[in-house]
């Protein structure tokens, strides 16, 4: 090709470039661009399950108007989410195992204890120790008031949505641990019918720990704060009454602080307020401490507005008189 | 300057209408003072508004509360060695250099009056501002505050820091109370020097927007005649010293209004109150 000194070596190429540069076509080329942006965006965050489902059960559980009608002529909904499925821990086993492999013949009644029992089938060690935690015990008395594996392993209190505990958005991931907890004893009608009137989450925000847990980082490794279950146990959580809780009496106590503050003693157990507020009776310490420096700064701070107030009207009568 | 008589002496080397009024350990205290009180500030009240958005974000920011932790820490140990520093400084004036004690910063009866002085002149039924000596009520205040503040932040503070250390020996509830006073401790101190300290130390006609006088330790010598007449009379004898320097450029406020206004006090623009005294702020 001979060498055209308007168009250079390359006529068609500068006849592309000057296309290129033409405002229609660089519009044309962003709208191309967004929406294949958008298109695999909406790829990673289609509602596909990627659960396991080997027996195609979705083809008719991912229907969200499936239900049935039960012996005691109740409706049950029988809706499988499958976005739910895709971070649950156990995307990878299929729905068989927990549903038998024939699962259309089974009728349990679906209790919150033959649910824990389920669980139980596979974690047994997690599921023993519940048994004899005061949530346990109440559960095989038939009360359905109690945390069981889904209330605290899942954030919809759903099955097919339990989340591995390591991961930041599960319930029971450290840092999640208090809000957890929270769901049902922030609920003072639920706490009040078993008499626990203080209030726990609150408290337990206000103090050294609490701060400590809310302010820190999702990083596991600096989650070191001790938080509900630090003292009061996991799976095997006792009521306060029972003198194996960890919590019960100051020798307990102790022992219980001394896992992270090595040598603590009892004298510095008995600093810990119980989740309850100081009052003239109980830690009077405490409580006059608040009152002493509720008023002192109430009345400094009085002052300095006053004097600020004054002076500033006064620079103000000064400026305009001049 | 830790006696009065040290002003003299250093007039000499300062800029003529320049008077010299803290010297480099005070303002040196002060800077110290100031810097760790704003970082202990910013690392601190989070904790006590921890449900703040706010404090989260701003935690946060720096890394968790893990690092601000450490910040608060190592600022808090400062702090306390500046007031050793300070303890020092005035024991070695007084036992070594066999200068007088600092009676200057000790209240007197007078400071009450002048407190009711000042606010019959801010509100009007005064015509007249109280004439002060070298350091006024506010000063004063400002001053012997932490001479309060410090034990009491410092103590809880300890307290918090090594909690089964001082549980050997003292009761267990003294943490939980530790927690409570050292979070109102500092929310008054850090209350009184943004509504009283700031505004009238920087904000105040006259020396808007910044009072350089305890980082510099010079003030102009017609803005410490207004402010300190009665120390600036005493040795300086009355307008004598004003007169023997007419070549002194009049200090300007920032509004650009002249503080060598005539002698009557009523009409003049009112002036701010000076830094801190020895040096600190609080």
């Amino acid at each position: 090709m001979p060498y055209n000194k308007r168009s250079g070596f390359f006529p068609a190429l500068r006849q592309g470039v000057a296309i290129a540069k033409k405002p229609f076509f660089i519009l044309l080329l962003g709208i191309v661009m967004m929406a294949a942006t958008a298109a695999i965006l909406r790829s990673y965050t289609s509602e596909r399950a990627y659960g396991l489902d080997q027996n195609q059960c979705l083809l008719c559980h991912g229907n969200p108007d499936l239900a049935k009608t039960n012996s005691n002529s109740e409706k049950v909904s029988l809706y499988v989410k499958e976005e739910f499925l895709n971070t649950s821990a156990h995307r990878y086993i299929d729905c068989t195992a927990c549903h038998t492999a024939t699962p259309h013949q089974v009728d349990t009644p679906l209790t919150k204890l033959s649910l824990a029992q389920k669980c139980g089938t596979c974690h047994e060690y997690q599921y023993n120790l519940h048994k004899e935690s005061i949530h346990g015990q109440q559960l095989l008395q038939g009360n359905a008031d109690v945390a069981t594996c889904v209330d605290c392993h899942s954030p919809t209190a759903n099955p097919h949505n339990v989340i591995r505990v390591l991961e930041y958005s599960a319930p029971a991931y450290r840092k999640n641990i208090a809000e957890t907890c929270g769901k049902c004893h922030r609920n003072e009608t639920l706490m009040g019918r078993y008499g626990i009137l203080e209030k726990v989450y609150e408290t337990y925000m206000r103090s050294f720990h609490g701060k400590a847990m809310r302010l820190g980082t999702y990083e596991i490794s600096r989650l070191d704060k001790a938080t509900c279950t630090n003292c009061h146990g996991t799976h095997d959580i006792k009521s306060l009454e029972d003198p194996q809780s960890p919590v019960a009496g100051m020798e307990n106590l102790a022992r219980t602080c001394e896992q992270c503050h090595p040598d603590a003693g009892a004298k510095f157990a008995s600093g810990f307020l119980g989740h309850k507020e100081a009052t003239p009776q109980y830690f009077p310490g405490v409580f006059f401490t608040e009152i002493f420096f509720l008023a002192l700064t109430s009345a400094v701070v009085a002052l300095g507005v006053i004097v600020t107030g004054l002076a500033v009207i006064r620079w103000g009568i000064n400026r305009w008189k001049v | 300057m830790e006696s009065v008589s040290a002003v003299p002496e250093v007039q000499t080397a300062a800029p003529v209408n320049k008077v010299l009024r803290f010297d480099v350990h005070q303002r040196l205290q002060h800077l110290v003072m100031m810097t760790t009180f704003i970082i202990l500030v910013a690392t601190g009240m989070p904790l006590k508004f921890s449900g703040w958005g706010m404090s989260q974000w701003w935690i946060d920011f720096w890394g968790g509360i893990e690092t601000t932790r450490t910040v608060h820490r190592i600022a808090g140990w400062t702090m306390l060695g500046d007031c050793l520093y300070h303890i020092l400084y005035i024991g070695y004036g007084t036992l070594l250099r066999k200068r007088p004690f600092p009676y200057w910063m000790v209240p007197t009866p007078r400071d009450f009056r002048d407190f009711f002085q000042e606010l019959r002149y801010f509100t009007g039924l005064a015509k007249t501002r109280p004439q002060y000596d070298r350091f006024n009520w506010r000063e004063k205040f400002d001053y012997m505050a932490i001479f309060w503040g410090i034990p009491i932040i410092g103590i809880s503070g300890l307290i918090m820091m090594y909690p089964v250390f001082w549980t050997k020996f003292l009761p267990g509830w003294i943490v939980p109370a530790a927690l409570v006073a050292h979070g109102d401790e500092a929310l008054l101190a850090l209350l009184w020097i943004v509504i009283v300290h700031l505004v009238f130390n920087h904000l105040a006609p006259g020396v808007f927007p910044i009072n350089t006088s305890i980082f510099s330790g010079k003030v102009p010598r017609e803005r410490y005649r207004h402010e300190h007449s009665l120390e600036y009379e005493r040795k300086f004898g009355s307008d004598i010293a004003l007169e023997a320097t007419p070549a002194d450029p009049p200090p300007q406020g920032a509004a650009g209004e002249p503080l060598d206004a005539p002698e009557t006090p009523p009409e003049t623009p009112e002036v701010k109150g000076e830094e801190n005294p020895e040096g600190r702020t609080r």
